[in-house]
C-alpha cells in the first residue's frame, strides 16, 4: 500500500522539521520519515540542547565556586556536581523540546514515519521499519544531516574513544579528557569537563584553537583555556590511539617534530561531522554526490528534479558549508517555500553566525580580519573589552572583547567577532548589520542601552572611527 | 545568388527586433513580398515579407531571439543553394527605410486627466527634459546606509537602481553591479545618451514584491515595453495642453445618411472618423505649426500631412499612418483608414506604414469616453482626440435642441503651439465639420 503526499522530508532534524512545518503552513501535505524514536535531529537529541544544557549546569557550577566572592555562604565544604541529577535535568529539556516537535507536527497535521528511508525512483520513497512502506511524494526534501567523523589514526570505540555522542550522557566525570579538536564541540565539550573537574587537554591540528573564528578571538580563548588549567596543543597532530581496560594512550606530534605520550581516562574525539547518506540511495536514483555530500544548487535543488536536500549533508559546491542548526532550519524554510510556489532568495553565507557556548563564549558574524584582508579589503578594526563596561564588572565577567571588521572605503561593517559574557546573544545585533548592510557610523549612531554587555558594540564601532568612549 | 534578410528598422530610435515566429521554414520556397517571419519591434507586430523570390535556405535567428536592426536573420537562395552559405552580395535594403519617427501611439486610456493650465515654456527643452527624470514621483528607494554612503561617495542616484533584495530594496551588490556595468549615467554626456535610448519605464518606486504576497510578475511585452517608454518620453519631451471643443456633427450625421449607401457600393464603410481626418486635414493645411515638429533650435514644417490613426489592440496599440492624408477626399480617406485599421488587427502592416506620422487621431469615444486627454505622438506637435459622438441636448436659439455631438480634445506641445493658436486650429476643425459641404466630397 502507498501513501501520497505532496511533500516528503527525511530526516527530522532542525533541517528536516522546520521544512515540513513551513511546507504544511503553505497548504502542502507532508510526512516526514526519521529513524529515531524522537524527533528533533541531532541538535536537539546530541547536539546544540544537551550541550548547551551541560554548559549551564557547569556555568551554575562556576558561580557557585565563587559564592564566596559573592557574599554567599555554603554551609557545607566545597560545592560538587551530581552528574545523575545532571544527565536528570538536561534529559528533561530534551525530552520537552522534542515532545514539542511532536505536537507541532500534530499542530500542522504532519505524519511522522518511523524508519528508515530509501529513494525509490521518480517522486516514491520506500521506508524500511517492521513492514516496508512506499511514499509517493511530489516533492523529496532530504535532511539526514550528519553525524560524528573521526580521522583516520583514531578509532572510534565508544568507550574510552568518544564522539560527543557519549560525552553528553557520560556517567561520571572523566578524572582526565583530552579532545582532539578544537572546533565548537571540542571547545564546549572542554569548558564542561573542565568545571567538572576533569584535567582536559585539547589538541588542535592547527596552530591555534577555534580555526574558523576571528584571530584575536582564538588568542583571548587560548589565554582563558590556559588560565582555566586546560592544556593546549595547538599545532599537534594526534598519530595513534590506543584504548586500554583503565583508559587510552595517544601519541601526538607536536610542532617540533617531537612525539609526545599522552594518557588520559578517554579521548574524545571532535573532529568534525561527516553526512549521513547511508542506505539513503542518493547515487543510485541519479544525485550528484561531492566528497559525501549532496550537491545542491543555491536554492536547495539536487540534481534530480523533485528531489531538495538542506542541512548538514549538502555542499554547495562552493567553500564550506557551516554544519549549523540555524543555517539548516534557514535551508528548510527556504526550501518550503520554493516548492509551495513563493519567490525566494538564496542565503548569504557570509552573514551566518556562529555561535560557541564554550566559556568565555564566542558569537561572530561576517569576515575575520584575515578573510576581509584576503578578499582585498583596505581593513580597519575596532577593539573594545568587556571589563571596562560596568555591567560587566558587576557580573564579575571581565574576559573578552568586541571586535569590529570594517572595510575603509564605504564604512561597510564586514565582520563582528566577540569573546566574552553574553556573546552568543550580543552578536544578534550584529547579524542584523550585516543583513541591512550597515555602516560603522550607524553602529555608532545606535543608541546602546547602560549598563549593558552590549554598550561593547558601540564601543567597538567608536573605536573603529579612531577612539572608544570609555578607553 | 543567395539574399540576405534583414531585421528591418522600424523608426530611427529603435535599436533591435524580436523575432516572434518564422511563417517559413527552411527549404520553404518564398515570393517576393510573402510573408517571411513575424517581428515584434516598437509597437508593431508586423509580418515581414521575402525581399527576394526563392527558397529560404537558412534562417540565422530563432523564434524569441532579438537582434540589432540590420542584422541578418535568414537566407534566401536557390533550392541548390546550401545553407550556411556566407551572403555575398551586399545587403539588400530593408523593407523599410529609417524615419525620424519614433512610434508613440496616442494611448489616451492611461493616461491622468489633468489639464496643464498654464504650462512653462521650456526655452530649454533639451536639458530640462535630461534633468533627474520625474524627480515628484521618486519615491525613496528602499536601500542600506552602506548602499547611501556608496551611493554619496560615488554620486549615484539610488533610485535609478533595480533592488533585489527584500521589497525591492537596493543592495550592495545591486549598487556595485550598477556602477560597475556603467548602466549609471554619469556626467552630462552620458545623460545625452540616457536621454536617446528613451527614459526607463521602470520609475523610482518599482518594487519587487514581497515573496508570497499575491501578486504573479509576467515580462511586458516588447510593445508594451516600447508603448511605456514612448509615453514617458513623450510626457518628458513635451509641455502639454489641451482644449476641448464641443462640436456638433449634425450636418456631417445627415451627409453620412446620405452617402451611406453610396459609399457601400464602393466597398467602403462611411465612418465619422472620415470626415474629422478631412476637417483635420484642412485645418493642418491652415495651421502649419501643428504638422511640424521641434527640433533643437528649429522647427521642421513637415510638407506632407500624414495622418496617424491610432488602433487599439488586444496586446496594446498601434498607430498606422496615412501618407499624403491631404491629397485624398472622403472616399479615398475613408477607404485608407478602414484599411490601415484592419491591417493593423490582422498584423499586416508594413514597418513603413507606422511612421513618418505628422500628426495624429484617436479616438477614445468608441469605448465610450466623453473626451480623452491625448498624449502627443512624437516627434509631432499635436494630437487629437474624438469622445464618443451622440445625442445631446444643446441650447440653440434659446431653445433646448437634440443634436449629435461630440467633445474633440486638442492635445498640443506648448513649446511650439501657444493656445491661441491651438485653439484656432480647433475651431477650424469645429467649423469643417458643423458645415461640412457634401459638395466637397
Amino acid at each position: 500500500m502507498s501513501k501520497s503526499f505532496d511533500v516528503v522530508v527525511i530526516g527530522a532534524g532542525t533541517g528536516g522539521y522546520v521544512a515540513a512545518i513551513r511546507a504544511s503552513q503553505l497548504g502542502k501535505t507532508v510526512a516526514v520519515v526519521e529513524k529515531q524514536s524522537a524527533l528533533g535531529g541531532t541538535c536537539l537529541i546530541w547536539g546544540c540542547i544537551p550541550t548547551k544544557a551541560l554548559l549551564e549546569h557547569a556555568h551554575a557550577l562556576k558561580v557557585i565556586q565563587q559564592a564566596s566572592e559573592w557574599g554567599v555562604t555554603i554551609p557545607s565544604g566545597t560545592p560538587a556536581i551530581n552528574m545523575t541529577q545532571v544527565h536528570a535535568r538536561k534529559d528533561k529539556i530534551v525530552d520537552g523540546l522534542t515532545k514539542g516537535i511532536a505536537f507541532l507536527f500534530k499542530k500542522n497535521k504532519i505524519t511522522w514515519i518511523k524508519g528508515t528511508a530509501r529513494l525509490a525512483g521518480p517522486g516514491k520513497v520506500v521506508v524500511f521499519e517492521g513492514d516496508t512502506q512506499t511514499l509517493e511524494a511530489k516533492e523529496i526534501v532530504i535532511a539526514t544531516g550528519s553525524s560524528p567523523r573521526s580521522v583516520p589514526a583514531v578509532t572510534i570505540e565508544h568507550t574510552r574513544i568518544i564522539t560527543s555522542d557519549e560525552a553528553i550522557h557520560l556517567k561520571e566525570v572523566p578524572k582526565s579528557l583530552v579532545i582532539m579538536g578544537s572546533g565548537a564541540v571540542g571547545v564546549e565539550f572542554a569548558s564542561i569537563y573542565r568545571r567538572f573537574g576533569s584535567e582536559v587537554t585539547i589538541i588542535e591540528l592547527v596552530n591555534r584553537l577555534v580555526p574558523v573564528e576571528d584571530e584575536a578571538v582564538a588568542t583571548e580563548l587560548e589565554k582563558s583555556f590556559k588560565k582555566q588549567g586546560i592544556t593546549v596543543l595547538t599545532g599537534t597532530k594526534v598519530t595513534k590511539a590506543t584504548s586500554t581496560p583503565s583508559g587510552v594512550t595517544i601519541e601526538a606530534q607536536t610542532p617540533d617534530g617531537k612525539t609526545q605520550t599522552i594518557s588520559a581516562d578517554m579521548l574524545l574525539v571532535a573532529t568534525g561531522r561527516g553526512p549521513v547518506t547511508t542506505g539513503l540511495g542518493a547515487e543510485e536514483a541519479g544525485i550528484k554526490i561531492e566528497r559525501g555530500y549532496i550537491k545542491v544548487d543555491e536554492l536547495y535543488r539536487t540534481s534530480v528534479p523533485g528531489v531538495s536536500a538542506v542541512g548538514d549533508v549538502i555542499t554547495l559546491g562552493i567553500g564550506v558549508h557551516p554544519q549549523l542548526a540555524h543555517v539548516s532550519s534557514m535551508e528548510g524554510i527556504i526550501t518550503a517555500e520554493r516548492i509551495a510556489g513563493k519567490a525566494v532568495q538564496p542565503i548569504n553565507y557570509d552573514h551566518v553566525p556562529g555561535c560557541t557556548y564554550c566559556d568565555p563564549e564566542i558569537g561572530s558574524v561576517g569576515l575575520t580580519e584575515a578573510r576581509a584582508r584576503e578578499r582585498g579589503h583596505d581593513v580597519r578594526i575596532g577593539t573594545f573589552p568587556f571589563g571596562v563596561l560596568g555591567r560587566a564588572r558587576m557580573a564579575g565577567e571581565l574576559e573578552g572583547f568586541v571586535k569590529i571588521v570594517a572595510d575603509r572605503k564605504y564604512d561597510e561593517v564586514l565582520g563582528v567577532h566577540m569573546i566574552g559574557p553574553r556573546s552568543t546573544e550580543l552578536v544578534a545585533e550584529a547579524v542584523l548589520a550585516l543583513r541591512l548592510e550597515c555602516t560603522v557610523e550607524e553602529l555608532i549612531k545606535t543608541i546602546h542601552a547602560h549598563p549593558t554587555f552590549s554598550e561593547a558594540v558601540g564601543e567597538a564601532a567608536h573605536a573603529a572611527h579612531g577612539a572608544a568612549i570609555h578607553m | 545568388m543567395p539574399t540576405p534578410v534583414l531585421m528591418p528598422q522600424m523608426g530611427e530610435s529603435i535599436a533591435e527586433g524580436t523575432i516572434v515566429r518564422w511563417i517559413k521554414k527552411v527549404g520553404d520556397a518564398v515570393d517576393r513580398d510573402e510573408p517571411l517571419f513575424e517581428i515584434s519591434t516598437d509597437k508593431v507586430d508586423a509580418e515581414i515579407p521575402a525581399p527576394a523570390a526563392g527558397v529560404l535556405t537558412e534562417i540565422k535567428v530563432k523564434e524569441g531571439e532579438t537582434v540589432a536592426v540590420n542584422s541578418v536573420v535568414a537566407t534566401i537562395g536557390t533550392s541548390s543553394e546550401v545553407s550556411g552559405q556566407e551572403p555575398e552580395a551586399p545587403p539588400a535594403p530593408p523593407p523599410v527605410a529609417p524615419s525620424r519617427d519614433a512610434v508613440v501611439p496616442a494611448d489616451v486610456l492611461d493616461q491622468p486627466h489633468e489639464k496643464t493650465a498654464a504650462p512653462q515654456r521650456k526655452t530649454n527643452g533639451r536639458s530640462a527634459t535630461a534633468s533627474k527624470p520625474v524627480e515628484d514621483d521618486s519615491r525613496k528607494q528602499r536601500s542600506s546606509p552602506l548602499v547611501r554612503r556608496i551611493a554619496r561617495d560615488n554620486d549615484v542616484d539610488i533610485s535609478q537602481i533595480h533592488g533585489s533584495g527584500l521589497g525591492g530594496r537596493v543592495t550592495k551588490s545591486d549598487i556595485l553591479e550598477y556602477i560597475d556595468t556603467g548602466t549609471r549615467d554619469s556626467g552630462p554626456g552620458a545623460r545625452e545618451d540616457q536621454e536617446s535610448r528613451g527614459p526607463r519605464i521602470f520609475e523610482p518606486g518599482s518594487r519587487i514584491p514581497d515573496p508570497g504576497a499575491r501578486v504573479e510578475i509576467k515580462p511586458l511585452s516588447v510593445m508594451r515595453k516600447k508603448i511605456a517608454e514612448h509615453m514617458v518620453m513623450s510626457r518628458r519631451t513635451s509641455a502639454h495642453v489641451h482644449s476641448v471643443f464641443h462640436v456638433n456633427f449634425s450636418t456631417v450625421e445627415r451627409v453620412r445618411q446620405q452617402k451611406k449607401a453610396e459609399f457601400e457600393q464602393s466597398g467602403v464603410k462611411l465612418t465619422y472618423m472620415a470626415f474629422i481626418a478631412k476637417a483635420a486635414v484642412s485645418a493642418l493645411r491652415k495651421f502649419p505649426i501643428v504638422n511640424a515638429s521641434l527640433d533643437g533650435d528649429n522647427v521642421i514644417y513637415k510638407k506632407d500631412i500624414n495622418l496617424g490613426i491610432a488602433v487599439a489592440l488586444e496586446s496594446g496599440l498601434i498607430v498606422p499612418v496615412i501618407k499624403h492624408a491631404d491629397e485624398k477626399n472622403l472616399l479615398g480617406l475613408s477607404r485608407a483608414i478602414a484599411d490601415v485599421a484592419n491591417r493593423a488587427r490582422s498584423k499586416q502592416l508594413k514597418p513603413e506604414e507606422v511612421h513618418d506620422g505628422t500628426f495624429t487621431i484617436t479616438n477614445p469615444g468608441q469605448f465610450g469616453s466623453q473626451f480623452g486627454m491625448p498624449i502627443i505622438n512624437q516627434p509631432q506637435v499635436a494630437i487629437l482626440g474624438i469622445g464618443t459622438i451622440e445625442k445631446r441636448p444643446i441650447v440653440i436659439d434659446d431653445a433646448i435642441a437634440i443634436r449629435t455631438m461630440a467633445y474633440l480634445t486638442l492635445g498640443y506641445d506648448h513649446r511650439l503651439v501657444d493656445g491661441a493658436t491651438g485653439d484656432q486650429f480647433m475651431a477650424e476643425i469645429k467649423e469643417q465639420i458643423e458645415h461640412f459641404d457634401a459638395e466637397r466630397l
